[in-house]
């Protein structure tokens, strides 16, 4: 069992979040934005996962 | 076409830290490992576990204009085809370029077969669109 709220739909505008990051690339902390991604006119794959230190 | 992966988990950016130094499976990892720890963006998508504080694992692409094309939620146990999250986004990258095309189930990367004007024409007709 678990207990999630069904929120967006596809072919929805997802409206903007921001998430902070750390960027391995960089070693340094950073954030996400969507509008950043719009703005650049980037594609995003979010993927989701339980928790670090897990199998995953 | 430029894309960027973000994962996101509730840990905060210093377990991200921690775990990306520690864990060997991690050393070629060079995405942005976004820090949802009040599940507000969690939330949004539908994956955020209430009763466990935790996120399902939810994969979403997102189109350069914002708009939402694809949802796959899986329980906790099962992990995701690397493989098929490619296909999929590789097809609506093709898809973004020609709006009259449709990307069938057997359909892997440019130069596949697609459904070209899929419409009235092509209802009960779509094994000879396919093998035409």
């Amino acid at each position: 069992m678990c207990e999630t709220v069904q929120a967006l739909k596809l072919g929805q505008k997802v409206p903007d979040f921001e998430l902070d990051t750390y960027d391995p690339v960089q070693d340094d902390f950073g954030s996400f934005r969507l509008k950043d991604q719009i703005a650049r006119k980037r594609w995003t794959i979010l993927f989701f996962y339980p928790a670090d230190f897990t199998f995953v | 076409m430029g894309c960027d992966v973000v994962t996101v988990s509730a840990d905060t950016k210093f377990v991200h830290l921690a775990w990306k130094k520690s864990e060997g499976e991690l050393e070629k990892v060079r995405y942005a490992m976004g820090s949802d720890p009040t599940g507000r963006v969690s939330r949004m998508f539908g994956v955020y576990d209430e009763s466990a504080g935790l996120d399902l694992r939810g994969t979403f692409v997102i189109n350069p204009e914002g708009t939402l094309l694809n949802s796959e939620v899986n329980f906790y146990n099962l992990g995701r085809n690397i493989d098929e999250l490619m296909r999929k986004f590789k097809a609506n990258v093709y898809m973004g370029k020609k709006a009259n095309e449709a990307c069938p189930s057997k359909w892997k990367d440019e130069g596949d077969k697609t459904l070209v004007n899929p419409g009235a024409k092509m209802v009960g007709k779509v094994h000879e669109a396919l093998e035409g």
